[in-house]
């Protein structure tokens, strides 16, 4: 995408200016997205993002610049623009580029840059669309949505890596609305992963419309939450949003170097429960999370977060290291050239355990059941997160009760690891987007069920 | 206007090669382009430790062939890409269900918008700018308590909307906006806190360094003594930053495309009471004092205010041409698109009126005062109403702060608590992003999970 003369001649540039380390981040973006109300097909769009992103360190310092033009005297500028404070004689001599590839893990076949396929997506909707409403006559409206990406970067630095990779995304859901004529409330079921539209092979229209309308028919039933402090089951899947939102952010250097994570100087102690076992990795096949390099150029990798309850591993990008001294995970990651890479996490999840699920549910006197989570936040300074919980079931006397609506669980991350005292063996792995400083970015979370001895449950009942 | 921008003419040629291109597949369209320039700084430890620049622009077009809409994008504007946009946006509406009421407007109208008002030159330099970011973390560290300040910035945006058509529109506004913001964690022993604030101008100069130190520092010792109360129902007050980011995230109650939709649920209540009689509320996008200020919405309909709820009463929704025709109406003027997105709404500057309630009234007794949510993204939902948020703040008895409050979630049902509201306060005020004008309200008893 850019001549290695002149991405040569910019980083050349970038070390007269004095700088320790320099790269160039280039990017070409196709989208295609298509969403459905009901049978209809509201709106289809496509378009190109195409850019370049320099970064350069000076010490611990990050000059980061992006462009949409590619001429290397305008690149020049903005590397001159962005050192005029902190030029100084030059460091480092230019290395020759090497040009590296990295084994494709992630092989997709139906890709944007050959066929939208709009055809086969909105057959799709329109067939989860028509089950979903087939559910009920409660159900009076659908949502369908379906999402294609092909993201090509090409990553220079001042170390001699040229590489390249290729990154296809997909994803497609479904949303019902369901109404009694006086309350409405909200279902809805989603699957994607890194590959093309073969998605399509994988998913199943019936499930999808049918999952979407049983939860908004159980939400439109639902009672008030009872509130307090309380015994939750989390559901499997999705549930792992817990994870990701209590320690995951908390592990990222993005947080540890500047210790603004509760977790910073906690390396090998224990932090949870030791039933509790934490992995974050971009390995696994055509996985939502997954990568076969991270923005930095560096292979993916298993890193295993917390074994046995103790912390074992930081997620580190290349600043990350500089300033802890942890080695690399492979975990740089951006959402586009606009952002300069930042530790993040990839398919994060708590692995399975023993415990029945039965067992769980029998085990609580008053609580709560989150069988799907939606989405969560988490402040790494104090380690305060709450997530909301979008099906969930009050459970009295070892039984599911009846369904709620509008339930949050708050915690921290510290407090919450050390609650978990079962872990079930149903584990699963659910898509979802993170949020943080180098942008919006593809995350899988995923646990098996588990139990959470005591978390505060937020209801209006 | 006088100082009113110029077009570029480059813009007005790929404009015209666009328009041509589309003529010729015998379609109507309108271009959207976003430009923009910005420079964001990051402070750590006293010294510089990020520095960004950037210079984007990107084109977006809608195209409308026999009813049949189709949007693409594109950031390169060489000729070949934005013959792939024009095309790609043709192909796209021919899987588009037609939508009769979208329609390009009929409009020849020339709008500019006034750059010396809204796009000040910034006679700071980029040196003096560095040293705001770094005036605002050391002056955090200084504090007694405050560890680190994590999240600290300085932005300075220049940004430029260009909107034309295929039927003669050409309109433009450009605006500068300049911020900081500072999140401190606070550390004592075990206990910590971390809560922020910011500041936006139009000029570096008029940023407040000194009192926004004041202001991050005071938001996160303040409630480093922070726990649960007990649960139970209590009167509410959101702070104006808290109460901004609620009516936000239900603003699509107002929303006409919900409405055409069927999920807005006040769509046909027009003319009803939906809130406490106390209540109006209003878009007031040529109010000049705030960063909403619009002109032109995204059709390049030209703006004026619009009143949404008088007296408690549901006057209209918001409307752009499409909703608008649908329902036999005329816009509103709240349409919007960015460059990558198809038409849909916005609102420009959200004005409350005031209430009668002074401020011994409306902090009488005992109350609740939310000064920080978090979850508003999944905690919340507009078609329902039903909202859990984890929130902190401070338990207050006429007017004094007695306990600060952290650990708890508050509950309940947006559309329902505008009917159970206690009192309206007598003083408007912006939150810091100055794109909400509102007084304080008092809300009645709502849940709370603590203890």
């Amino acid at each position: 995408m850019l001549n290695p003369t002149t991405a040569q001649s910019v980083i050349d540039h970038a070390l007269s200016l004095g700088a320790d380390f320099a790269e160039l981040f280039v990017e070409k973006h196709l989208t295609s997205s298509l969403n459905t109300i009901s049978e209809k097909v509201k709106s289809v769009d496509s378009g190109i993002d195409f850019g370049i992103g320099l970064r350069m360190v000076f010490g611990g310092k990050v000059l980061y610049g992006y462009t949409n033009q590619t001429d290397a005297e305008g690149l020049k500028r903005i590397a001159s623009n962005l050192a005029a404070r902190d030029r100084r004689d030059r460091l480092n001599e230019s290395v020759a580029f090497d040009f590296r590839v990295f084994e494709d893990r992630h092989p997709s076949q139906i890709v944007l840059s050959k066929d939208a396929a709009i055809d086969s997506k909105v057959e799709y909707l329109l067939k989860a669309d028509a089950i979903a409403r087939a559910v009920s006559e409660s159900i009076t409206q659908t949502r369908g949505y379906c999402m294609q990406r092909e993201q090509a970067i090409e990553i220079f630095n001042s170390e001699g890596l040229h590489t390249t990779d290729t990154r296809n995304y997909i994803r497609a859901g479904l949303t019902s609305i369901a109404s009694d004529g006086t309350e409405q409330a909200t279902g809805g079921w989603n699957d994607g992963g890194l590959l093309g539209w073969e998605l399509n092979g994988k998913m199943n229209a019936e499930y999808t419309g049918e999952e979407a309308s049983r939860q908004a028919l159980v939400n439109l039933s639902a009672k008030p939450c009872p509130s307090g402090r309380m015994p939750v089951v989390i559901g499997n899947g999705f549930g792992g949003v817990i994870f990701h939102e209590a320690c995951g952010h908390l592990l990222e250097t993005t947080s540890v170097a500047k210790k603004a994570s509760v977790f910073h100087d906690q390396m090998g102690e224990m932090i949870a429960s030791s039933v509790v076992n934490a992995v974050d990795e971009g390995l696994m096949s055509n996985e939502w999370g997954s990568i076969n390099i991270d923005d930095e150029g560096m292979p993916t990798q298993r890193t295993q977060l917390i074994k046995d309850g103790k912390l074992t591993n930081f997620l580190v990008d290349r600043m990350g290291s500089e300033k802890t001294g942890y080695p690399r995970s492979g975990s740089g990651r951006r959402q586009s050239y606009r952002f300069a890479p930042a530790s993040r996490m990839r398919n994060t999840f708590i692995e399975a355990g023993d415990s029945d699920m039965d067992d769980m549910i029998a085990s609580i006197d008053k609580g709560i059941y989150a069988s799907h989570m939606g989405g969560g936040s988490v402040q790494p300074g104090t380690g305060e997160f709450n997530f909301a919980v979008t099906e969930g079931y009050y459970v009295e006397n070892g039984k599911i009760q009846y369904p709620v609506k509008a339930a949050t669980l708050i915690s921290t991350g510290p407090a919450v690891l050390k609650e978990i005292s079962m872990v079930g063996k149903d584990f699963a792995l659910a898509c979802g987007m993170c949020g943080s400083v180098s942008g919006a970015i593809p995350t899988t979370v995923g646990q098996p069920a588990l139990k959470v001895d005591d978390i505060l449950v937020g209801g209006n009942a | 206007m006088a100082q009113a921008q110029s077009i570029d003419n480059g813009l007005k040629l790929a404009s015209e090669q666009v328009f041509n291109r589309v003529r010729d597949a015998g379609a109507e369209a309108d271009l959207i382009i976003i430009a923009a320039e910005s420079l964001s700084l990051k402070a750590s430890d006293g010294k510089l430790e990020e520095h960004t620049v950037s210079n984007t622009q990107s084109f977006g077009v809608r195209v409308i062939k026999d009813d049949h809409v189709g949007i693409a994008y594109s950031e390169a504007s060489d000729d070949d890409s934005l013959r792939w946009m024009v095309d790609q946006a043709l192909q796209n509406a021919t899987f588009s269900d037609a939508e009769p009421n979208e329609k390009i407007l009929d409009s020849q109208q020339q709008l500019v918008s006034d750059d010396s008002i809204f796009c000040p030159e910034d006679l700071a330099t980029v040196d003096q700018q560095i040293d705001m970011v770094l005036q605002l973390e050391q002056g955090l560290l200084g504090k007694s308590l405050i560890k680190s300040v994590p999240y600290n910035g300085f932005s300075d945006v220049s940004s430029s909307r260009y909107l034309f058509s295929s039927a003669g529109l050409s309109a433009a506004a450009k605006q500068r906006m300049v911020y900081a913001y500072g999140y401190a964690l606070a550390e004592d022993g075990e206990k910590n806190s971390m809560e922020g604030s910011g500041q936006m101008s139009r000029l570096t100069g008029q940023l407040n360094v000194p009192e926004l130190i004041e202001t991050v520092a005071s938001a996160s010792l303040d409630l480093l003594d922070g726990k649960p109360i007990a649960s139970n129902h209590y009167d509410v007050i959101f702070d104006c930053e808290c109460q901004e980011q609620l009516f936000g995230v239900f603003s699509m109650v107002l929303s006409g495309k919900a409405a055409k939709e069927g999920i807005n649920p006040w769509r046909d209540k027009l003319g009803e009471t939906v809130t406490d009689s106390r209540l109006s509320l209003s878009d007031k996008p040529l109010l000049m004092d705030g960063f909403g200020y619009a002109l032109f919405d995204d059709e390049g309909t030209a703006t004026k205010g619009t009143a949404f709820i008088v007296e408690g009463t549901l006057n209209t929704l918001m409307h752009n041409s499409v909703t608008a025709n649908h329902f036999g109406l005329t816009t509103t003027g709240h349409a919007s698109r960015g460059s990558r997105s198809t038409l849909g709404l916005g609102l420009h500057q959200l004005v409350m009126e005031q209430g009668q309630a002074s401020a011994a009234e409306i902090y009488a007794g005992e109350y609740l005062e939310v000064t920080s949510m978090a979850g508003l993204h999944s905690g919340a939902n507009a078609i329902s109403g039903d909202f859990s948020l984890g929130v902190s703040g401070f338990l207050c008895r006429d007017g004094e702060r007695v306990q600060p409050v952290r650990g708890v979630t508050v509950a309940g049902n947006f559309y329902k608590m505008l009917n159970h509201i206690q009192c309206i306060g007598d003083q408007c005020v912006w939150n810091w992003q100055r794109t909400a004008l509102m007084p304080s309200i008092r809300f009645a008893s709502l849940a709370v999970s603590g203890e």
